[in-house]
């Protein structure tokens, strides 16, 4: 995690007075107990986080055989990748993946670049009504008219059944175009207007001065777009109910997890396994449900270290109001 | 806005309202069903809209394949259809244009007017080929299958603006004075800005103001496929049947107990989160400080399909625990605990901290060490003790970001979503689980039912702006700021 100066100073001076003071300092009976308790606690809850991760990825990995029997509990044995990459030659995994991948990237890049043009124009006082735009998307976070209409509205767009469905409602993100629009405003105006005295024009301006300074902003709003799209599950839910294609990964999912009939027919290509029957088969959906899961999860676990430099960016912008 | 203002230019000035209200309102015809002109025969959906008929050729026929192949219309017919429609929207994006330019110099205008021009004509076209499309379709051999239909009422609005927007473009095209040579293509800034914010309105407003419109079906007597008009209107039916109807008023309070009880005991425990990041900042050794906040706000990043995933691994009848307790021989077989349906409320919250609670400490990790050192090392000068110092001091310092945290969830005490309890959902423990969001959903969209669903989340919309405006006012009252 970066660090500011001020951080790092205020560390140094955290430990100098701790240093200062260890020696006079003595630890009581009850501070310990406290320590102790304090600990426990955490690191408990820490492993409670951690754990059902691990234990779905060494199931994944086992020996199918003693993951059928739940002999698989804190060690792998039998380690193979098999269930991996059996998984894709189950066509409707493939392409729910496929789906997941292609609304996260388009549906973020037309996000990210919406949120900084709008979030540019927003700052600029001088923009025809400008208030009353701003709160004409501000107003949008507040309140919705519900499922039902917001479904109808979308079947009259003809979204209903449609890829677009993903990308295009997304677009226009009123928080972020705030969180932009804060971080704009933070710039030195001098910039702006040397450039503008230079003869260049707003676009020219927010290509080659905003958005360079913008970018620790736009890849926090980048990072949770993504996220928000690799999670959303509602809208294929709702808007995809005759298009079985264009089901997201976390959708089919989801139809696997409540599914009991058996999911091994799946795997056309691991055919051994399902021809020895239905033992062998139940073991499979299992193993199956938790392939996908675990598919469904390492994405959101690569790109976690690069968040968490943004998490304290993200909340605490959200905090300042427009 | 002309650079000289003749009684001509003002003439072109008034004239230019009529052209973008015009033009504003045949966009809006090219987007709603119900004016779509090109609706000339029933293989035609009635949710096809003029736009979508003059993009998506296969949305357009997805009802004439029987049609086609018994020979009733021939598919020239609708591939002209298609090719009209397609042409009249390009002629409103041209009239568009004319719109936008309109607001530039005299260079702008002169210019933008052409396009207008190029735009009325082609709807023109669009609109004759269209007609052209259905005098083809009504010599069928079959009209009581194909039922053709000319849309009058549709294109003769659409007509009368093309015909309007084109001669009042005209008149404006003559009026204009000549834009000198040295003249180059300006506009006043303000406008400029506004053109190119003018596309995130419209988004803004397709997708969050337009679904309001939606809000009529509450009002009418409407089934799926059927038709709003004035022989099913039926006023606050539907309101009052939410309070007399027995079964639906049972299903009401339920589903009401449901989502007050789940959302109660989340602001109920709502302080959990800053408890925890104070014991956590208690911890001096920041590497197991960051390494316990690394790990306890991944849950926040999963879906709650995910969290199912998980819950699934952990608690069904071949997971985790079946398998431990197996093992130890205290059950005899596993057991499915996601099929138990007691304690679900408690269960659902359980699930909810897993989930959050890492992540809402987060902005109260930020808030402690927001607060002045001085302030503990005075206390302890003082002589007080741990606890004393985590009440008197932190607990002050984080209380005003706690209130607003407490307000937006009051305010959205309605609204607690229906991913989570969608997943965890089953034949065993729906009558404790659904929620207020998951019963519209599965009362409008899988039941059908669309007017009280609609009416349902009408109600519950409104009530939460009210909820909105009190937690603003009483944020306003006790701290002196606003919350939204």
């Amino acid at each position: 995690m970066a660090k500011t100066t001020q951080e790092k100073l205020d560390e140094k001076a955290e430990k100098l007075y701790y240093k200062k003071h260890k020696k006079r300092y003595r630890y009581t009976a009850g501070d310990i107990v406290f320590s102790i308790l304090n600990y426990t606690f955490f690191i408990v809850f820490t492993l409670c986080c951690v754990f059902p991760f691990y234990y779905l990825f060494i199931n994944t990995i086992s020996d199918n055989e003693l993951v059928s029997r739940a002999a698989i509990n804190f060690i792998p044995r039998g380690i193979h990748f098999e269930n991996y990459a059996n998984l894709f030659h189950a066509g409707e995994v493939g392409q729910a993946f496929l789906v997941s991948i292609s609304r996260t990237v388009i549906g973020t890049t037309l996000m990210v670049a919406a949120s900084a043009l709008a979030g540019y124009l927003v700052t600029k006082q001088n923009m025809w009504h400008r208030k009353f735009w701003y709160r004409f998307l501000v107003v949008t976070m507040y309140f919705n008219a519900g499922t039902i209409p917001w479904y109808l509205n979308m079947s009259m767009l003809g979204l209903t059944n449609n890829f677009l469905a993903y990308i295009i409602p997304g677009i226009v993100a009123p928080y972020n175009i705030i969180l932009v629009k804060t971080y704009v405003e933070s710039i030195p105006a001098e910039l702006e207007e040397s450039a503008f005295m230079d003869g260049a024009g707003y676009f020219t301006i927010f290509r080659r001065i905003i958005l360079p300074l913008c970018k620790p902003i736009l890849a926090t709003i980048a990072i949770f777009g993504a996220v928000g799209h690799w999670n959303s599950f509602t809208d294929s839910l709702i808007l995809m109910q005759n298009a079985p294609e264009l089901f997201t990964l976390q959708h089919r999912l989801y139809l696997y997890l409540n599914t009991t009939s058996n999911l091994g027919a799946l795997f056309e290509g691991g055919a051994s396994s399902v021809s020895e029957g239905v033992i062998q088969s139940a073991l499979n959906s299992k193993v199956i449900k938790y392939t996908i899961s675990m598919v469904s999860i390492i994405p959101i676990l690569l790109v976690y270290p690069f968040m968490q430099r943004y998490f304290e960016k993200g909340i605490m912008l959200g905090a300042v109001k427009g | 806005m002309s650079n000289t203002k003749t009684g001509a230019g003002k003439t072109a000035d008034y004239l230019y309202y009529v052209v973008r209200i015009a033009t504003l309102v045949m966009v809006v015809i090219a987007f709603f069903p119900q004016l779509n002109p090109a609706k000339i025969c029933e293989f035609v959906n009635k949710n096809m809209s003029l736009f979508t008929s003059g993009v998506s050729y296969g949305g357009l026929t997805k009802e004439c394949g029987r049609a086609f192949r018994q020979g009733w219309i021939q598919e020239s017919s609708f591939r002209l259809l298609f090719a009209s429609s397609m042409i009249s929207c390009i002629g409103i994006a041209l009239a568009v244009v004319n719109g936008c330019m309109s607001i530039g110099n005299v260079k702008f205008k002169r210019l933008g007017n052409w396009f207008g021009i190029a735009g009325t004509v082609l709807e023109l076209g669009g609109m004759a080929g269209i007609y052209n499309a259905y005098t083809q379709v009504a010599a069928t051999d079959h009209p009581d299958r194909v039922i053709p239909s000319l849309p009058a009422f549709q294109m003769g609005l659409f007509l009368t603006l093309a015909v309007l927007v084109l001669v009042c473009t005209v008149v404006i095209q003559l009026l204009l004075p000549k834009a000198r040579p040295e003249d180059q293509y300006e506009m006043e800034s303000k406008y400029k800005l506004f053109l190119m914010f003018m596309p995130f309105a419209a988004l803004a407003f397709v997708f969050s103001y337009l679904p309001l419109y939606g809000w009529r079906y509450a009002f009418y007597n409407y089934e799926s496929g059927g038709t709003l008009s004035r022989d099913n209107f039926v006023g606050f039916q539907w309101f009052t049947m939410l309070f007399e109807n027995a079964a639906t008023r049972q299903d009401i309070v339920r589903v009401l107990r449901n989502t007050l009880a789940m959302s109660g005991l989340g602001i109920a425990t709502s302080w959990c989160a800053m408890a925890f990041a104070i014991f956590l900042s208690e911890i001096k050794n920041s590497h197991v400080r960051r390494f316990v906040q690394t790990f306890t706000t991944i849950p926040n990043f999963i879906s709650w399909v995910l969290v199912y995933a998980i819950a699934f691994a952990i608690f069904s009848t071949d997971g985790f625990l079946s398998g431990i307790m197996q093992n130890m021989g205290v059950w005899d077989a596993g057991r499915n605990l996601l099929q138990d349906p007691s304690h679900m409320w408690l269960k659902m919250l359980a699930w909810g901290m897993w989930k959050g609670i890492g992540w809402s400490a987060i902005i109260y990790i930020a808030g402690i060490s927001g607060i002045d050192q001085q302030l503990y090392e005075a206390a302890t000068v003082d002589g007080a003790g741990r606890f004393q110092k985590m009440w008197h001091i932190t607990v002050p310092g984080l209380i005003p970001t706690y209130m607003v945290m407490l307000l937006m969830s009051i305010a959205g005490i309605l609204s607690n979503g229906m991913d989570q309890y969608m997943v965890f959902e089953n034949a065993m423990n729906t009558d404790t689980i659904t929620v207020l969001d998951l019963y519209v959903y599965k009362l409008g969209i899988v039941g059908g039912a669309i007017p009280l669903s609609t009416m349902i989340g009408m109600v519950k919309s409104l009530i939460s702006v009210v909820l909105l405006f009190a937690a603003n006012s009483i944020s306003k009252l006790l701290r002196g700021e606003s919350i939204v």
